[in-house]
């Protein structure tokens, strides 16, 4: 039997390869970098690991607050700890792969592949080259950061967010260059570690594809952590030696800053090159291979899966799209569901989300109802004073359908679970008007939003 | 003892029959001799009289539901007797297992079944769209985790009705409305065998209408006369169709190659003539067939014709009477139809359309004459002969009818 082919080994890739070995297929996963991929490496897991210290460190900050005396008046981050920490999670997550691997008895290849013909690949360790005849290919090669035009990734001073999470020393001063889900992790991680961090986004807030007053509690806090945010502005000019960044202002005025480093995070594109795909006829473009909705390219036996397609570049969503394709490449028909997909941002404070954002509900459904609850009137959250943020509903009118949920505040991308199955099941907040919640939680925010839609709230 | 009430076996071919209607309900009491339900098979309506007198105690097939024959779909007996079900009682069908073991599940409390929407997997927000639109949720197909049914396909089947150009009004109307409107008949018994039949014969031959119309008002005339003398003998009068159907034979006869089928790539000719003539029903079509139609005169033709045709009406024609036709007669002048493309009675190669006869002037000479004129379309299939063998046939069925005298020699 032929194997199916995996290219790619991370959150899309070890999944297809998984599911298609649980199928009972053979399978033969080809991947360049190591297993876990972005997201496991220099990805959501590592900056998880850096965002906790910076959290531990806030919190012992301010532990007088709870009656905490601290004997030594110096708290000091170490962050060659730091690192190591990181470094042991990403390591030991990465070996739990392995044994996936081996547990579904999935051929690992290190190396690069290309296709020769749709069912031939050769694949380059770096050493020596191996042809393979496969039946199906799945590909799932991820995404790599993009570059600014004028100043490459030089590893030195232009970094990309790969490289900002393993620096050799706290920096005294970051640049970063997009005010995105990965530029605000860095702003929020690296401030409250004490470096003087200024974010520059071209749009005309931070994080443009959440509601501006979600992205606008953010804002706030990230400025009381001594963030210097320029929205609506533009980087014109890296100077490389003289480390300088020319930024441009919407009035046309420009000013120079410097900085120890740049990290440009303007987003990331599909890791298409050398895979050959052009040449056996793969139909894509700058946003990525296309798909069907079996995750099915224009030639039946390949596949494709995760950030490579475009859309939404989510881990989660790498998952979900990796068990579909696989599903479908051992014959079962598997439609890709992007009903209820959260998204999630690990800042101080945290923001989730799931469903369409206000401005989408209104452009859809016209006159929605918002329904919100701050948690500076929830006790749970008095207590361990996190009383930044609330949770926010959006309901539409006729059959009281939730549409979306969003939540800033403390444990958001935990709670942003409960408003996942929410949608997920397409529940009606009728249905939820006598739900019993838990007392004291930060859960019964999302509760009282929702009974605010109705005008049944009872806290505020 | 209760009596068990089977679905009968109208015909060697029958496999399912479907209750169209029950006249009776459980626990009321029937005479014996009394209707109590109506049956319908691929081929035939039958009403269903009580055996017994008694009370109808159980129901075991609900309306519309197919059964083979031999099922049990009643029971008859006293209010004090209990029902006892054998499983034996069930002729055994392959495809149709599954109605079967669903149909022989005597719950006397439950039938007729109705589906309630309570135990259907649904998500609440499609249950609410589905019920604002008035939507029986029990018919429709969920794409949702188990089976459940999602707002996209409640909105999915909104989309489907709208649709369908059927419910397209002028006036605006909402789809909420329009779907309150609909009534939905399952495709069952003689509907679904005419269905699947139509369809083959478009699908799968080659046809096309010709028409020309005919002169029969020498035709009345005989007509006239022959009915004079026949209603003395206290017998069915002779009407057009019938010498309609005598010209159509002798002209069979002339051509052959009408006189066919189009089997397996084979073109089979016929020395008899087995005249088919549609019938028309309440609730559908049949096509009695007059068997070696040759030998029979035009008073032959008019008795058989009368008497299959009544028949049919009632019932009672068991299908080997309407199967084994050669070519076929569709007559729709007693509505007022003219010209008309009737569809090939597959595998023959001709049918004729009879219209609506109808008086004109027509120039005979120099002069105008009231002339009655007959509108007759003939549709053949092209694959076994082409237009002109064809158009000399209907130009035979022509002559004959113009020298009606000529029929009779």
């Amino acid at each position: 039997m032929r194997p199916i082919a995996v290219i790619g080994g991370g959150p899309a890739g070890y999944v297809a390869a998984i599911t298609a070995a649980q199928q009972g297929q053979n399978v033969l996963l080809i991947t360049e970098g190591p297993l876990g991929g972005t997201c496991l490496n220099e990805g959501c897991m590592p900056t998880k690991s850096l965002l906790e210290s910076a959290d531990t460190y806030e919190l012992v900050k301010n532990a007088e607050n709870l009656g905490i005396r601290l004997s030594s008046k110096s708290i000091e981050i170490e962050w060659s700890v730091v690192q190591q920490k990181k470094e042991e999670i990403v390591r030991t997550l990465v070996q739990g792969i392995q044994y996936l691997m081996k547990k579904n008895k999935i051929r690992l290849i290190q190396g690069s592949a290309s296709f020769i013909t749709n069912q031939r690949l050769r694949i380059n360790n770096g050493e020596q080259q191996e042809e393979v005849e496969v039946s199906k290919v799945i590909v799932a090669s991820g995404s790599e950061p993009i570059s600014l035009p004028f100043a490459p990734f030089d590893g030195e001073w232009v970094i990309h967010s790969g490289q900002a999470m393993s620096l050799p020393s706290i920096p005294s001063s970051l640049l970063i260059i997009g005010g995105g889900v990965i530029g605000c992790e860095f702003a929020s991680i690296y401030s409250r570690m004490g470096t003087k961090v200024t974010v520059v986004e071209m749009g005309k807030q931070l994080l443009p594809s959440e509601d501006p007053d979600i992205a606008e509690i953010l804002h706030r806090k990230l400025a009381d952590d001594g963030v210097t945010i320029h929205t609506s502005t533009s980087v014109t000019d890296l100077n490389v030696d003289k480390k300088q960044i020319l930024i441009q202002f919407q009035d046309g005025t420009i000013q120079d800053l410097q900085a120890d480093y740049v990290l440009v995070a303007i987003g990331r594109k599909p890791r298409v090159h050398g895979l050959g795909i052009e040449g056996i006829g793969v139909d894509f473009s700058k946003q990525g291979i296309a798909v069907d909705e079996y995750m099915q390219t224009n030639i039946p036996s390949i596949y494709a899966c995760g950030d490579v397609i475009g859309g939404i570049q989510l881990a989660h969503v790498a998952f979900h799209e990796g068990r579909v394709a696989a599903l479908n490449a051992c014959d079962q028909a598997e439609i890709v569901n992007y009903r209820a997909v959260p998204r999630c941002i690990y800042t101080s404070p945290e923001i989730a989300s799931v469903g369409l954002t206000e401005e989408q509900a209104r452009q859809q459904y016209g006159d929605i109802k918002v329904g919100e609850f701050p948690f500076s009137a929830n006790g749970k959250a008095r207590i361990s004073n996190e009383t930044i943020g609330k949770v926010k509903v959006l309901v539409e009118p006729q059959y009281n359908e939730i549409l979306g949920i969003s939540i800033v505040g403390p444990h958001a991308t935990e709670l942003i679970g409960q408003g996942t199955i929410m949608l997920h099941a397409e529940i009606t907040t009728d249905v939820l008007e006598n739900l019993i919640m838990a007392h004291p939680t930060l859960s019964e925010s999302i509760h009282e939003a929702l009974l605010s839609t109705s005008g049944h709230a009872v806290h505020v | 003892m209760a009596v068990e009430i089977v679905m009968p076996k109208l015909g060697m071919a029958m496999k399912e029959g479907v209750v169209s209607e029950w006249n009776k309900g459980v626990g009321d009491s029937v005479e014996k001799g009394e209707l109590i339900a109506s049956i319908n098979s691929e081929k035939i309506e039958m009403d269903i009289e009580s055996p017994a007198e008694g009370t109808l105690l159980n129901i075991a097939v609900p309306e519309g539901q197919g059964v083979p024959p031999g099922t049990v779909i009643c029971y008859i007996g006293n209010t004090d007797e209990k029902v006892v079900t054998k499983a034996s009682n069930i002729q055994t069908n392959k495809v149709e297992d599954e109605q079967i073991e669903t149909s022989n599940i005597p719950e006397p409390s439950s039938l007729p079944v109705s589906k309630t929407n309570d135990r259907v997997k649904i998500s609440p927000v499609a249950r609410k769209i589905a019920q604002a639109a008035n939507l029986d949720i029990s018919k429709i197909q969920g794409t949702g985790p188990g089976g459940r049914i999602t707002k996209e396909d409640v909105q999915e089947a909104i989309k489907k009705l709208e649709s369908k150009p059927l419910i397209q009004e002028e006036r605006t109307i909402s789809p909420q409305a329009s779907v309150e409107r609909r009534k939905e008949m399952s495709v069952t018994g003689m509907r679904k065998v005419i269905a699947a039949r139509m369809k083959d014969s478009l699908q799968n031959s080659a046809q096309l209408t010709i028409t020309l119309k005919a002169d029969v008002t020498d035709l009345i005339q005989l007509q006239k006369q022959s009915a004079k003398i026949i209603q003395t003998d206290n017998e069915n009068k002779i009407t057009i169709t019938d010498f309609i159907a005598k010209a159509v034979i002798l002209s069979l006869q002339e051509h052959p190659q009408m006189n066919s089928a189009y089997i397996d790539e084979t073109i089979h000719l016929f020395e008899s003539v087995h005249l088919g003539i549609a019938v028309a029903l309440e609730k559908g079509l049949v096509v009695p067939v007059i068997r070696n139609a040759e030998a029979c005169t035009v008073r032959q033709l008019a008795k058989k014709g009368k008497e299959l045709a009544k028949r049919a009406r009632e019932g009672q024609l068991p299908s080997e009477e309407m199967t084994g036709s050669t070519f076929t007669i569709s007559n729709l002048g007693s509505y007022g139809v003219e010209y008309f493309t009737p569809i090939l009675n597959t595998p023959e190669t001709g049918i004729l359309g009879v219209g609506a006869a109808y008086d004109a002037p027509v120039y005979i000479g120099e002069e105008l004459k009231r002339r009655t004129l007959l509108p007759l379309s003939l549709t053949f299939d092209h694959r076994v002969l082409d237009g002109a063998p064809a158009s000399a046939f209907l130009q035979t069925v022509k002559r004959y009818l113009e020298q009606p005298l000529t029929m009779l020699l």
